[in-house]
């Protein structure tokens, strides 16, 4: 394989680097904790660092702030705050509905919470949901794809049946009935339920690229010196085709931000006050005949994302097949 | 050739019962109790309450038996009733079809009909303005998700500019005739334009390159030095051109179902949709099955569709499928 056909790798690492830095940074750049606390004393605490907005939809957060703590610090201690200086879920009610400022980049919802800082944390739980989904589905799909592809013969027709069957529903449509009927709607059953929706165009890959190799030299060369067909698989399978691996995880990760938000969105996946930029559409919707801002800048947010995506996948793909 | 269809088309037999089987798990052997959920979800019920709810949803008996009655009733076009409203799962989905057909055969119309130019365009001149401009179009098409450009447009055209309905399917005052096709046509637009908006990209992107090797086939050329042009030409390369497009149909389908549900949703347009989300909300297990279902079968006959039309319009494909009839199973 000459170096010129491999994809074009470095827009789909930066893209994910960027997109995961920006994640994990959301409540470093927007909380109404400071950042670095030094006390008289000079011993430092750290506490917006307690506040991620992905721990509190695993693990249950305090629930919906009232109001912001303004106590002046005490003299000899410093304090240093992040850039936007409010929390995802502090509620001000007096201050709701107020048009982008200098005070609000983005303005604030219907409940007076800084829709810049719901934006920012919101990257998190989008980029979690989207990875863990993308995880599974490749995880479920190449276990399908995989043993369909390597085995052949009857266990191909039988497993190809099964990624035809499941390939059939929209991924979105059985998404929302997985989460309806797994009952609780956390972020643990919607990534997997994303991830399970997901999963027949994971087989379709993984098979097609098994076949692919199957047909070769390689393949007869690794059989006849006695490969177990899952070290096949795994020694020399999967890094042949890890790179379009890439592009293929890059681009379900779109897909999986979209079905997330979409979930969200109609209220059927994640529950508030968790920021999923499909809900904070939403409550944005409620108030769509007062105010533009609640709308706008969640959906610059997705679609950059989802565009940045977009295009490593494609630069990836366009490479590979110049 | 009738061997080759009739194959395809009982080949989607199996593949349903395998739908219906799965589509039936996953409602019945998760753990999720419908009725606990419900007497949950603010209708607290008496004890004697759920007991008769959980004799009518059988939940005593074994899933096997559940889902032989199940499809016994299915194939007979009984899909039971509504756990909500006791009224027959057909009737409900027969009420909505009809505006779901009507919203989505408009969003395919403006899918091909803004896609097939533009690829058109873009295929003579790759890298001209044209070609330019109607990528920048759609890349911003495919990154903003269905929901978020329905609430951007409503906004602007329905709040801002007031030229067109914020939501429903009539302005109420029951006109007759045709101002009252034309108050349709005016709440069609915007679920039109963003159920169309997600497949845009993609068949505008699939028009180019399919126009573009059909421009490079030598075949054009000759045609071209016998001295066609124009809609005569355009007619010479017509079934040529009309196979793929038709394909273009089978893939954008799973598309246009999972958006008719935001979409739906948003602009309160009473179809398919709309009722499979207040069913999953409900946890109307009847009636979501049934959707899923017809869903799934909707896909299927997307596919069945591409792969009868392709040899019908392509004699080459015919002799292929003679000779590799016992392949292609």
């Amino acid at each position: 394989m000459a170096d010129h056909s491999r994809p074009a790798l470095k827009p789909a690492l930066a893209v994910l680097g960027t997109l995961t830095a920006l994640g994990l940074m959301g409540p470093f750049l927007a909380n109404d904790k400071p950042l670095l606390v030094s006390d008289e004393a000079g011993r430092l605490s750290f506490p917006a660092a307690a506040g991620f907005p992905v721990v509190e939809a695993l693990f249950g957060g305090p629930g919906e702030d009232s109001g912001r703590s303004a106590e002046p610090p005490p003299a000899g201690s410093w304090v240093l705050w992040p850039p936007v200086r409010y929390s995802y879920r502090g509620v001000a009610l007096q201050e709701a509905l107020l048009s982008p400022s200098s005070r609000h980049l983005m303005g604030t919802d219907a409940l007076g919470r800084d829709i810049l800082a719901r934006v920012l944390n919101g990257a998190s739980i989008s980029l979690l949901v989207g990875f863990g989904a993308t995880l599974v589905s490749l995880a479920l799909g190449g276990l399908l794809g995989g043993a369909a592809g390597l085995r052949g013969g009857l266990s191909d027709l039988l497993l190809g049946r099964i990624i035809e069957v499941l390939g059939c529903f929209p991924p979105f449509l059985l998404a929302m009935a997985l989460v309806a009927v797994s009952g609780g709607a956390g972020l643990p059953a919607v990534t997997l339920a994303i991830g399970i929706g997901r999963t027949a165009a994971a087989a379709r890959f993984v098979r097609g690229e098994v076949l692919r190799f199957r047909g070769g030299v390689a393949w007869s060369a690794a059989r006849s010196t006695g490969s177990s067909l899952p070290g096949i698989l795994l020694r020399h399978i999967l890094p042949l085709i890890a790179p379009p691996l890439l592009v293929q995880t890059v681009f379900g990760m779109a897909q999986a931000i979209l079905l997330e938000s979409g979930l969200s969105f109609l209220g059927v996946g994640l529950q508030p006050p968790i920021p999923s930029w499909g809900m904070v559409l939403a409550e944005g919707r409620a108030t769509l005949e007062a105010a533009w801002w609640p709308i706008l800048f969640p959906s610059l947010a997705l679609a950059l994302t989802l565009g940045s995506l977009a295009w490593a996948a494609e630069r990836g793909t366009t490479e590979r097949h110049p | 050739m009738a061997g080759y269809f009739l194959r395809r088309v009982l080949g989607i037999v199996p593949t349903l019962l395998g739908v219906s089987l799965l589509a039936f798990g996953l409602l019945n052997v998760l753990p999720s109790d419908p009725v606990l959920t419900w007497s949950e979800a603010g209708a607290p019920m008496s004890a004697e309450g759920m007991e008769r709810l959980r004799r009518e949803l059988e939940t005593d008996r074994t899933i096997a038996a559940r889902y032989g009655d199940w499809l016994l009733h299915a194939a007979q076009l009984d899909f039971g009733r509504s756990l909500r409203d006791s009224r027959p799962v057909l009737e409900l989905v027969g009420e909505a079809l009809p505006w779901t057909l009507l919203l989505n055969l408009s969003a395919v119309l403006a899918i091909y009909g803004l896609a097939l130019p533009l690829g058109w365009a873009g295929s003579r001149r790759p890298g001209g303005v044209p070609d330019r401009a109607a990528r920048c179009l759609l890349i911003v098409a495919y990154v903003v998700p269905p929901f978020a450009a329905a609430l951007l447009l409503q906004r602007l055209f329905s709040v801002r500019l007031r030229i067109l309905p914020l939501q429903g399917v009539t302005g109420g005052e029951a006109a007759g005739g045709a101002r009252e096709a034309i108050d349709l046509a005016l709440h069609l637009v915007l679920p039109t334009l963003c159920l169309a908006l997600s497949g845009w990209a993609f068949a505008a992107h699939f028009a180019r390159a399919t126009f573009r090797t059909l421009l490079d086939a030598g075949h054009l050329a000759a045609a071209r030095s016998r001295g066609l042009a124009g809609l005569r030409l355009a007619w010479h390369f017509a079934p040529n051109a009309a196979a793929p497009f038709v394909s273009l149909l089978g893939a954008i389908v799973p598309g246009l179902l999972a958006g008719s549900v935001v979409v739906e949703e948003i602009f309160s347009w009473p179809g398919m949709g709309r009722l499979l989300l207040r069913s999953v909300d409900g946890r109307d297990y009847p009636v979501v099955l049934a959707l899923l279902l017809f869903s799934a079968a909707a896909v299927l006959l997307g596919q069945l569709l591409i792969d009868l039309i392709y040899p019908a319009l392509d004699p080459r494909l015919r002799d292929v499928i003679g000779s590799e009839a016992s392949v292609r199973g």
